[in-house]
């Protein structure tokens, strides 16, 4: 399976793991830090969840409430069954408007339909402007987690391959390789014709969309071209503006541990009069690729209330051991372990649900509390079901096995008897490997019990 | 039209599985544990959800809320120690002659040489206190490559919020948008009576007819490489407020 592989592979690589745990622990106590901020922080999270129950229980009215409301503001609003459909859309409306070079800011969205690689199928060449989206991109890698896509990569790393491509000269100063960046991407900045961007949340009540940042990429990419295009999962939206209090409360403190992110851009169709600033044209393209489906069960549906913050990877003692690339998802972690096997299928994440000790640290900080336990062992549950998972033919034996023998107490103990007397430990090869079982007692409970602890014990009582 | 078909199916599909998810309810043991369920949120089954009652335009709506603790003068310390925390500088001023030379101040301090007002009539005002070197352009007549070329831009803000030190900028009210983000330096002019306390008393304020509602909390930011802070990525540098002391 490519996720042991992978897995094993990212274990081995100690640069790896010292970045992933230096990050995900900072991040986990920036984030700590920034709840004590809100006064009640459980009842926040109680209402952000109910605010998405209710979105998610109506999402067909919300979502052509939303529509109608982008569009009176002057938006075009696309619907997309899939990822291809999705990068056509966007892909005829770059070659509409005869774009070469479109500018991008941070969209998992767009992860998840692999747009950057269709765009260039069509001779358009995507640039990527979160500073980490670009490094990642540079290198022609993918992004290792959800909200600080180069985690994995060192600043050594970082200026060798900015010396590379770049042709700067070579410098391990962050704020010099920042510079850097900068100035290439403003000479991007300056020759784009379309803007791409994901979305936070789209309000109903309103027709607004809100993206949040710290760089300021993403306010250039939706100000600076003629054209802006805004890729959304349908389970965005959210029905009044005064919702977006608590979500603004919850994502900056869950993600990078801040009380505000630098900038919210809240949109609202295109601009009013040709002497505003702003883009001619905003297209929301409203993606489904496999959402509605998940909307069919109360545990399926809790994964569209996700709000993209990051904060079940940081958490996450098997991401903070194996970082993102590992799960072969664009969503990895705790939260890309239950959406990518509903989103791409089955079939393709099989490894995934069970990528997870079921410890419970990701229910612990989601801030709009998706169970994703519940969710893992529901996907677990499918994959035995569908037979979807790799054969298991020896553990199901074994457990057939120990069925039978559980069920009589004289086999018990004639099985446990013998495997005393010949030491025979069980073959659990992938459990015992990295921890010691502890040997059978020299005399059972129940021998010990026949040949007088009972008179013993009951002095006691 | 292939869009018609998406959007027709998208709905369908999501009513299909929304009455399957109502039927059978989840076997106990997938039930999640802790989720309650959902709380009813006022809204009616049949009835688009009541929209916010946005207060008009017009002087009542820019007196700060009665409702802050503690008034006023708390609620202006609390903004300036919010500013200071999330690295942006500010100085009070008491008139817009103080304003033009604090604007002047900052500007030579920084060595800005070439700098871009906004559409707002006191920003156009106390621009003219600054000389002696300046250049200052005007932003109708900019192409994309000069405004890349400026190292100051001054707009004036809508609205503060105390609890995070964030600036409000509106584009119905100001052309506004591209001079607070693209220059290395903005400054923007506040009044002291446009300060609310929260978020959410921000959210209830801000004038939903404008496209574009920017808040601006500080300087731009990154931590992508090796989680080292570097201020100033794509945004200014430096984010300097002029607050204008009005009773």
């Amino acid at each position: 399976m490519t996720f042991d592989r992978d897995a094993r592979a990212a274990l081995a690589d100690g640069q790896l793991r010292g970045a992933l745990r230096q990050a995900t622990t900072l991040f986990g106590e920036r984030r700590r830090a920034a709840l004590a901020t809100v006064p009640d922080w459980e009842s926040a999270r109680d209402r952000a969840r109910a605010i998405k129950d209710e979105t998610l229980a109506h999402l067909d009215r919300y979502l052509e409430e939303f529509v109608a409301n982008a569009e009176r503001a002057g938006a075009r609003v696309h619907w997309a069954r899939d990822a291809a459909e999705a990068c056509d859309i966007i892909g005829e409306i770059a070659e509409r408007r005869g774009a070469r070079t479109v500018v991008k800011s941070k969209s998992m969205a767009s992860e998840e339909i692999h747009l950057n690689a269709a765009l260039a199928r069509r001779g358009i060449e995507p640039v990527e402007t979160d500073l980490g989206e670009y490094i990642v991109q540079l290198a022609g890698e993918t992004p290792s987690h959800i909200v600080v896509p180069a985690i994995h990569k060192t600043k050594a790393q970082i200026a060798a391959l900015f010396a590379d491509k770049l042709g700067i000269a070579p410098s391990d100063d962050v704020a010099t390789l920042t510079a850097a960046a900068r100035a290439a991407l403003r000479r991007r900045f300056a020759e784009a014709e379309l803007g791409i961007s994901g979305v936070n949340f789209a309000v109903a009540e309103t027709g607004t969309i809100l993206i949040l940042e710290n760089e300021g990429n993403a306010r250039l990419t939706t100000s600076l071209p003629r054209t802006h295009v805004a890729l959304m999962g349908i389970e965005k939206v959210i029905p009044r503006f005064a919702d977006l209090d608590v979500f603004l409360q919850l994502l900056p403190r869950s993600g990078t541990g801040q009380v505000l992110t630098a900038y919210q851009s809240l949109l609202t169709g295109t601009k009013r009069t040709p002497e505003d600033e702003g883009p001619e044209e905003l297209h929301i393209v409203l993606l489904d690729n496999g959402r509605s489906r998940m909307l069919a069960s109360a545990v399926t549906r809790q994964a569209l209330a996700c709000i993209r913050c990051g904060a079940c990877l940081n958490a996450c003692p098997v991401y903070r051991q194996i970082g993102g690339h590992a799960y072969g998802s664009v969503y990895p972690g705790p939260i890309g372990a239950v959406l990518s096997p509903q989103l791409f299928g089955l079939a393709r994440s099989a490894a995934l649900p069970y990528a997870s000790s079921l410890c419970g640290a990701c229910r612990e900080v989601c801030p709009v509390k998706i169970d994703i336990p519940a969710l893992l062992l529901h996907l677990r549950g499918q994959v035995v079901e569908r037979g979807a998972g790799k054969s298991r033919v020896l553990e199901r034996l074994a457990f057939r096995a120990y069925a039978a023998v559980m069920q009589r107490p004289h086999v018990f103990e004639w099985v446990v008897g013998v495997a005393r007397r010949l030491r025979i430990m069980p073959p659990l090869a992938a459990w015992t490997k990295w921890r010691d079982l502890r040997p059978l007692a020299p005399r059972s409970f129940r021998e010990q019990w026949r040949a007088g602890l009972r008179d013993q014990g009951g002095a006691d009582a | 039209m292939r869009s018609g078909d998406a959007r027709a199916q998208i709905l369908r599909v999501i009513r299909e599985n929304l009455a399957q998810g109502l039927e059978p309810s989840p076997p106990r043991h997938l039930a999640a544990p802790g989720s309650s369920p959902p709380v009813p949120l006022s809204v009616p089954e049949s009835s688009p959800p009541v929209p916010l009652s946005v207060p008009e335009r017009g002087e009542g709506r820019r007196s700060p809320s009665p409702e802050g603790r503690g008034g006023q003068g708390v609620r202006i310390q609390h903004f300036t120690e919010q500013l200071s925390a999330v690295g942006a500088q500010w100085t009070f001023v008491r008139s817009e002659t103080e304003a033009g030379a604090a604007l002047a101040r900052i500007l030579t301090e920084a060595g800005a040489r070439r700098v871009v007002g906004s559409d707002a009539p006191v920003v156009q005002r106390i621009l003219q206190a600054v000389g002696n070197g300046i250049a200052i352009d005007r932003l109708e007549q900019l192409s994309r490559d000069d405004l890349f070329a400026c190292d100051a831009g001054v707009t004036t803000a809508q609205w503060g919020i105390a609890e995070t030190g964030t600036l409000v900028l509106e584009s119905a009210r100001e052309r506004s948008r591209l001079l607070s983000l693209v220059p290395p330096i903005h400054v923007a002019l506040l009044s002291t009576r446009c300060i609310c306390e929260s978020l959410g008393d921000a959210l209830a304020r801000v004038s939903t007819s404008s496209h574009a509602i920017t808040f601006i909390t500080g300087p731009s930011r990154t931590s992508d490489i090796e989680l080292t802070l570097v201020v100033g990525v794509h945004g200014p540098q430096t984010v300097h407020v002029l607050l204008m002391e009005e009773s």
